[in-house]
This record gives structure tokens, sequence and C-alpha cells, in this order.
């Protein structure tokens, strides 16, 4: 974040508050004791367009996460699932996103599907994310900030959008390759292709964070 | 443990030492980390959270400490508060804040606490050598560093006046730091002595909890609510900034009117500059005690006569107790002088860019402004800056030359600026221009390297 984005924003009033609705899981909440809290690994919040917000991610992701010794949490920015629709734009649900980042007990990686990943984008820069996880992006800005404190970048896109303009263009601004998963971009949250990816995702996780 | 033995220095590579675990300081480890470098901090005290932690004995919070400056303005940039705290935190919130940061970048882990530095001095290649100060028992030990982050505050050293007759004085006296609980005011006459804002806080807790509150103070000042067209005053001031030049003027003084000509009315002389200046007294509820008699406004205090006061203006008065309000001064003791500019004794370092030394170019001071906007921000901006200029030092020294004429234009420019009124207004700056200054630093600090 440079500077003078930060002046301008604290020029501009703040969106109004709402109560986000955030579900998490915790290692320890599985009740399994092979899976042990591991506190090297960065938690994830994970973030999507779908209206469902953070109870799409009930599913299956919070348990795949969760299970790798991370804290796994999700939010329901203004006008999804359990969280009161407010004013406010693209901005506002970014500022949704990193209130709910700087919850999570230690630094996060950001995780967003669909136009989460434009907020997620968003909100890493104005926050120091672990990482930033792009996953099918839509509704992207044309211009992303540069993320705050330089995370590793991850997109990841769906088979049939790998060649369409929005995927190139985020690519571009990045400068990250994108990898595919099989299946429709909309199938992520269950089913063979949502293991895929989640594979995917987390042996990316995994080494560096 | 032989390395810590007095004789042998450990060396400690290209690690900074950061001195003081308050909010300066555990910015400025987190910014550091961030950029790769690896960061030993030392606190004296047991805690963290300087002068936000109660529980660190040196705190100077009084009863019901507030922010003055609101939550926007105050925040670290990038870390914001949850928002759905008050414009204007607590003291306890504050510390809330500063120890969940702390844990979220886990800053925790590069912290010696219980560990104060007795001196840093310069050695080969423009590296430090730094005693941390024995615990009972222990070896001083000696450890080199190729950096050194000051990120002491300058809200520890009580400055306390002194009038005549004052060490004849009977009655009680305590600084400001010294009056942890509202109860001492409770039934008593109190005296409170000095116009910033600790001393119009205390006046109020005074107007409401003593028997009488008499307020003296030496010169006017702006007096600024905390709210001002329905915003937060800091935050409806800095949103003109954002305005067209020639309309700023005329949106601040339409929005100060009022506060204005209230202060005018209770007797204040508002200074001609703007409140940008030198910093307000931000306080909505003193100038509304004063107008219901609860807070007697007196002049400057004469001379202290057995158990009464006289003030300049002949009137006399029988206090029990006495709380001067009178602020702190700097004090930088770890290190010469020399090193932070001063040649004459004066407790108030000469920074290039109000954070480098003179003379030492791995030497920076964080924190040591006071710019009428909340100081974090700032110190996250300066410890940017730094962290930056230490790696760039590092690798490429055109850029190092570059930068380093930039900051002393940019320090040249400041100092051409006539210092604030008072002594303790040595610290001021205008916020707008100091991080206007900042940001032209760091932008020359990030350009891509000359190929």
């Amino acid at each position: 974040m440079s500077l003078t984005a930060w002046a301008r924003r604290a020029r501009t009033p703040e969106p109004a508050p709402v109560a986000r609705e955030i579900a998490y899981l915790e290692p320890a909440d599985l009740f399994d004791s092979d899976i042990k809290d591991d506190p090297e690994a960065s938690p994830v919040l994970c973030c999507t367009g779908d209206p469902a917000g953070a109870a799409a991610f009930n599913a299956s992701w919070l348990k795949r996460i969760a299970s790798t010794g991370r804290y796994a949490g999700a939010v329901s920015v203004r006008g999804q699932g359990g969280t009161p629709a407010a004013e406010g734009g693209l901005d506002a649900r970014a500022h949704d996103v990193v209130q709910a980042a700087v919850t999570v007990p230690r630094q996060a990686v950001l995780i967003g599907h669909r136009e989460g990943a434009a907020w997620a984008a968003l909100a890493a820069g104005r926050y120091p994310a672990a990482g930033l996880v792009l996953v099918s992006p839509r509704q992207f800005p044309k211009q992303p900030p540069k993320p705050v404190g330089g995370p590793p970048v991850l997109l990841v896109v769906s088979e049939s959008e790998s060649q369409s303009k929005e995927v190139q263009s985020v690519t571009a601004a990045y400068g990250v390759a994108p990898l595919t998963f099989a299946g429709g971009p909309d199938d992520v949250f269950k089913g063979a292709a949502a293991d895929g990816l989640l594979d995917a995702i987390l042996s990316w996780l995994a080494p560096k964070n | 443990m032989q390395e810590y033995s007095s004789q042998a220095a450990y060396d400690r590579g290209e690690a900074v030492c950061v001195i003081g675990a308050g909010a300066s300081g555990l910015i400025a480890v987190k910014n550091l980390r961030e950029n790769g470098f690896e960061v030993d901090c030392y606190e004296r005290d047991t805690v963290l959270g300087g002068l936000w932690n109660p529980q660190n004995q040196h705190s100077p919070l009084y009863p019901n400490t507030h922010l003055v400056t609101s939550r926007s303005q105050t925040e670290i940039p990038d870390f914001p508060m949850p928002d759905d705290w008050p414009d204007y935190p607590s003291a306890a919130q504050m510390l809330t804040y500063l120890t969940s940061y702390a844990k979220h970048f886990g800053l925790s882990e590069h912290i010696w606490y219980g560990s104060e530095i007795s001196h840093i001095e310069p050695v080969e290649g423009s590296r430090f050598e730094v005693v941390v100060k024995p615990a009972a028992g222990n070896a001083a030990r000696r450890l080199r560093y190729a950096a050194v982050v000051i990120a002491t505050g300058h809200h520890w050293e009580p400055n306390l006046p002194s009038y005549p007759g004052q060490d004849q004085y009977r009655g009680t006296v305590l600084h400001s730091s010294q009056l942890k609980d509202a109860s001492r005011l409770r039934g008593k006459n109190v005296l409170v002595v000095g116009g910033g804002n600790s001393g119009v806080d205390i006046a109020c807790e005074a107007a409401v909890n003593a028997a009488g509150c008499v307020h003296s103070v030496r010169r006017g000042s702006w007096h600024l609510p905390k709210y001002l067209g329905g915003e937060p005053a800091d935050f409806a001031l800095a949103r003109i900034g954002a305005r067209p030049k020639f309309l700023r003027r005329f949106l601040t003084d339409r929005l100060v009117k009022g506060p204005r000509r209230l202060a005018a009315r209770m007797g204040i002389d508002v200074p001609d500059h703007g409140p940008a200046v030198e910093e307000p007294v931000r306080n909505g509820r003193y100038l509304e005690h004063v107008g219901d008699g609860s807070i007697r406004r007196r002049g400057e205090v004469a001379r202290f006569d057995g158990l009464d006061v006289a003030f300049a203006d002949g009137t006399e008065m029988r206090p029990d107790l006495v709380v001067f309000a009178t602020g702190y001064r700097p004090k930088i003791t770890c290190v010469s002088p020399r090193l932070l500019g001063v040649e004459d004794g004066s407790p108030f370092p000469r920074l290039l860019a109000r954070m480098f030394s003179p003379k030492q170019e791995t030497l920076a001071v964080v924190g040591l402004v006071e710019p009428g906007v909340g100081v974090l921000p700032i110190v996250h901006w300066q410890t940017h800056a730094i962290a930056h200029w230490l790696e760039v030092r590092r690798g490429d020294p055109e850029r190092a030359v570059n930068f380093k004429t930039q900051v002393v234009s940019e320090s040249a420019q400041s100092a051409a600026e006539p210092d604030g009124t008072s002594p303790r207004h040595q610290l001021a700056v205008d916020a707008e221009e100091y991080l206007a200054s900042l940001g032209r630093i760091i932008d020359t600090l990030e350009q891509e390297p000359a190929k």
C-alpha cells in the first residue's frame, strides 16, 4: 500500500459497520487426535461471490483446510449469507474482508473465489496477507493494488476459462501463471472438482506457509 | 555463558536492534521483519504496549485516558481497528489493539523484556555495539547490530515546572502521570496546572469528581471539540486537506468558527494561526464545564506560599491537591547526544527528516514527532522508509546516494520553517507536509534501480 493510497482512504468516510458472519474451524474442532494444530502454518480466510457467503465453505473446504493443521475461516461480506446488507460497493466489501482478516489469530492467507477474488485482491492491497489465492476471478479490477508485504500469489482457474481475457489480465497483473482445475468455475465447493482444487491449493500452501 | 561476557560482543550479523516495545517499537519490528530483517527488540519493562499499558511501571496514563484523535486517523494503516469500536477508543482498547497487533504478526518472540539498553556506540563498518543493562546477578551483554532503531517515545520524563516557593509548599503536588485514580480527586479542592490535552482532560475529571477545580493556563490555544460538522473533528479537518487549495482556508474557518467563538466567550485567546500549526486541545466537554462554573480558569501561577497558591492576576487559593499536567520532555540517554545532532544540551534531537541521525546512517529514531494527528500511521511510514533504506543501503550504493540528498533537502525545508511557539512544540510537525515529505522519501527508495 502506498502512502498516497492510505492518505486517500483515511480521508474517505469508512463504510458503515456491519455485524459480519464469520464461519471458522480450528484443527482442535475436528476432534481427531491425528490432526495437530501447526503453529507455523498460516491461517486461511476464504470469501466467495456466491450469495451463500461463508456457508458455502462449510460443505468441505473448512474441514479439509483445518485437517492440515490450519485455522480455517470464511467470511460473508455485506449482503451475503448471515451478514446484513449495507451500503457500499467493491471497497466496502474489501473492507469487510480486511476487518475479518484482522480478527484471525495470525497473519492469514486470503482465498477469494469469483467476485471474492476481487475483494481479496483489494484487501491484500491494504493488509499484509501471508498469501493470496485467486480462484476463478470475476469482475476483477483492471489494475489491482500491489499486495502489501509481497505475499506469494496463486491463480487457479477452471479449464474452461483458462483462455479468457479476464484470466489473462489477472495473469499479467501479478506475473503468475494460472493453475487449472477440472470442472466448471462454479462447482468448486462440492464433488470431485472441489477435491482436486483443494488439493492443488493446499499443496501450494504447504511448503511456503 | 562465555560469549555474553563483558569482553566479547556477540555479533548478530545483519540483524537490527529496536529499542522499546511500545506502539512505535512494535510497528518498527513488524515492518523491519516484513522487509526480511532479523530483529531483536529490547523493552525495559516486562510488558508490551509502552505508555498504553497501565501495568508498565512508568505508564503516564491518567484516569479515563482516551485517544484525542479518532480511530480512522489513528489506526495503523495495514492493521485497522475493529470498525465497531467507538470513534475515540479508550486507553484499554488501545492496549487490546496493540496486543492483537503483536499477536497477529508474531512479534512477541522477538522482544526481550526487562532489558534496558545502557548505551549504544558506533563501531567500524557503521555497525553498532549495544550494551544491555544487566538484571540483578547477570553480566552485561554486549551485542553487535547492523542498525539501531530507537523507539522509546517521549512521554516518560515528566516536565515539572518550578515556581517560587514550590519547595516550601506543604500541600500535595502530583504530576499527571502519578494520578492513577480519579478517586484521589474526590471532595478535594483541585488546582490543575497546564493547558494541554492532559491538563484539560484532568480538569474535566476534577470538574465532576472534585469539590472545586481551578485550572491554571499560561497561554491561549485552540480548543476543538471531538466532533465537528457531524464527523470526528480530525477527520473533518483532514478531509478539507483534499480540497483545492483556495477553498481550504475558507472551509476550515467555516468549520471552526463555532468552537472559536465559544472559546473566546470563555475568555481564551485563540491564537491567530489555524488549528493545524500546533496541536489543538481536543475536548468537547471542557468549555461546557467552564461555562457551568465547575472549572474556574486562572492565569499562570505566580508563587507557592505555605499552603496557598498565588496567581499572576493577584488572586490566591488554597488547594488540597495540585496536579501538574505539564507534559513530558524527550529523553534519550542510551546514545551520545552528538549522534542525534544535539550540541548544546537541549533535550530535542535534530534529526534528518525527523528520524535519521545526522551522523550515523544506520541509526534512526521513530515516533519523535507531534503531528497533531494520530502518531501511529506516521510511525508506520517512518519505519517503512527506514526498512527500505536499510535494504537499499545493503544492495545499491547509487540509490543510497540519491536517497541521502533527498533526505537532506527534505530536512532543510522543514528547518526553514519557524519552530512552534512554546518549547513543547519543538516536536510539532504539520502532518500534511511531513507525510508528503515521507512520501517523497519512500518514492525515492522504491524507484526501480537504474540499469
